[in-house]
């Protein structure tokens, strides 16, 4: 059994190098001007240019880069909030209810979740042109607050709690808003973290919207900014899209760390 | 249940759908709608006119769209099957390890990471500029790697896939794997069954469920791939119909074919659809539960 163990972690070590390579090339790369990025080495530079990058990236259009730190903040926030309350509103509906056309509405929404998302950002391109909110933040937010597959989640999310809890409530005479936000939501709270940070992380890692509906570098989340960053001879400066990218993605990596048992993903509620 | 109190039920129901509903009409099922109405137009600029079925005779005939599915069907076909069966494996590797955590969070990690930062990480290690790899070969005596090229391109994104999903579907077949009642495992051991057989004849087994619909997700997302190659296509210079994806979008936005795109979009709705359909009817279930 032990010499067994030592197998597994062999094949574990070896899997786990390919897994942490983009991770250690980026943090080393941090430390790169150009020239030492050319030189494509294993280690860090030297001398470090890690400030020289950080201050490169802050720096970069007058400082669109916090324009863009802010965008991320504001789109992915509002949007996650948002849409996982109203998922929540949403399911509540599903589970408490027997109503007009209910299953009807379930597939309608489940089947409009599997529309990829260019055979609607491109209509929807269409509709924000008329109502002249290309190129606003209303064009990223809106969207981002419709969570289909969030719908599905939460009703999973409300059966898994059990009858008895409503029932008690109800015998004391609670209203159905009561029953929502003090022993639904309470129970619920798991479920509404988990969703709360995947969508804020899928909103966060959207390129396809803002690239379809921004034009002003300004109004770009961070995903979308640091594709943009060009030398003023239109070449691209590798060590600051490298900078730019790892801020990118520090903030949910960090998200990911303090929340790892909320970010256990889930596709099936059925199997028990 | 009276008709009053089904109505009243109903109004309350719909108060609590309603913020949900409101979005989704405006941002998704109008938009549909309108992109099927505007499907059937043909278009210059801002010109527009009645063409009936037109667009979509063009894209059923059009070789550029088609061509495009070669990268989802290599996905489909390589990476989906390769990425299952890693997943598979190392979801019994965490069961078979004690303190599997850290195995599990640094497998895990790489879905932390957005797929256009995924792209343009592994497209810089790939690079003929910046790869670590170029000078480490020439150092054995190996030069003039290109690992960046069109032909080679399609190997470096079943890379960043793999690399992108494996640790997550590891990760659900593992849950899959601990919901499997422990009776089963320890009845067969007393019949005498080792763990191999125990994992093939016994856990496997019960595990299909999960991976068909993992392979159903994972076919909707090859299908629609456009984010990695589309970093890709900052080094290397790719056919603006690659993907299908990235043909609908440079039509659209390159080519000014608004309406032919759409049409474009919805035929690959079509196929996304008629693959998920199974996926839609086990969810479907989920309501009857408290029926």
């Amino acid at each position: 059994m032990k010499n067994h163990n030592l197998k597994f972690h062999i094949v574990g070590i070896i899997l786990a190098i390919f897994f942490l390579l983009p991770f250690y090339w980026i943090v080393i790369s941090l430390t790169k001007n150009s020239g030492q990025l050319y030189q494509g080495t294993f280690f860090f530079g030297i001398p470090s240019h890690f400030i020289d990058n950080i201050i490169g990236v802050f720096a970069y259009k007058n400082g669109v880069f916090v324009n863009w730190i802010g965008n991320s903040f504001l789109y992915a926030g509002v949007g996650s909030l948002a849409g996982t309350f109203f998922a929540a509103l949403a399911g509540f509906a599903f589970r408490r209810y027997q109503f007009v056309g209910k299953k009807i509405l379930f597939i309608i929404i489940l089947g409009f979740s599997m529309v990829p998302g260019f055979a609607t950002t491109l209509p929807l391109f269409i509709v924000f042109k008329n109502l002249d909110w290309l190129n606003t933040y209303w064009s990223i937010i809106v969207p981002s607050v419709v969570n289909i597959f969030g719908v599905y989640l939460m009703v999973i999310y409300w059966n898994q709690i059990p009858e008895e809890i409503f029932d008690a409530a109800r015998i004391d005479g609670a209203g159905d808003a009561f029953l929502f936000f003090r022993i639904g939501l309470p129970n619920l709270l798991p479920g509404f973290t988990t969703l709360l940070l995947l969508s804020f992380v899928g909103i966060w890692n959207n390129y396809f919207l803002p690239l379809v509906m921004l034009s002003s570098s300004d109004k770009m989340p961070l995903v979308l900014g640091i594709t943009t960053i060009l030398s003023l001879q239109g070449f691209p400066v590798y060590n600051l899209t490298i900078m730019g990218a790892f801020l990118t993605a520090l903030p949910l990596l960090i998200l990911f760390f303090a929340f790892q048992r909320f970010l256990v993903p889930q596709l099936t509620g059925a199997i028990k | 249940m009276n008709i009053k109190r089904k109505i009243f039920l109903s109004a309350k129901a719909y108060l609590f759908l309603a913020p949900f509903l409101i979005f989704f009409i405006l941002v998704i099922a109008y938009p549909v709608v309108l992109g099927v109405y505007l499907s059937f137009f043909g278009q210059r600029g801002a010109r527009m006119w009645y063409v009936g079925g037109e667009n979509y005779l063009s894209v059923l005939t059009d070789p550029n769209f088609w061509s495009g599915f070669d990268i989802p069907i290599f996905l489909l076909l390589v990476q989906v099957p390769l990425m299952l069966f890693i997943s598979i494996f190392i979801a019994l590797l965490y069961e078979q390890i004690k303190h599997s955590q850290v195995y599990r969070l640094i497998f895990y990690l790489p879905y932390a990471i957005p797929g256009i930062i995924a792209g343009i990480v592994w497209s810089y290690i790939f690079s003929k500029s910046m790869s670590p790899f170029i000078p480490l070969l020439s150092f054995f005596g190996i030069h003039n790697v290109n690992f960046l090229n069109l032909s080679t391109l399609i190997w470096i994104l079943l890379i960043i896939i793999l690399w992108e999903w494996t640790g997550y579907t590891a990760l659900i077949i593992y849950s899959t794997l601990l919901s499997i009642p422990r009776e089963y495992a320890e009845a067969a051991k007393i019949d005498g069954a080792n763990n191999m057989q125990i994992a093939f004849y016994i856990k496997i087994p019960l595990l299909m469920n999960t991976v068909l619909i993992l392979f159903i997700f994972n076919a909707i997302g090859a299908l629609q791939v456009f984010n990695e190659p589309w970093m890709l296509g900052a080094l290397v210079t790719l056919p603006p119909n690659y993907t299908p994806a990235m043909y609908i979008y440079n039509e659209a936005f390159y080519y000014g074919d608004f309406t032919y795109a759409i049409a474009m979009g919805l035929v690959l709705a079509g196929v996304i659809f008629s693959i998920s359909f199974f996926f839609l009817r086990t969810a479907s279930k989920q309501l009857q539960i408290h029926e």
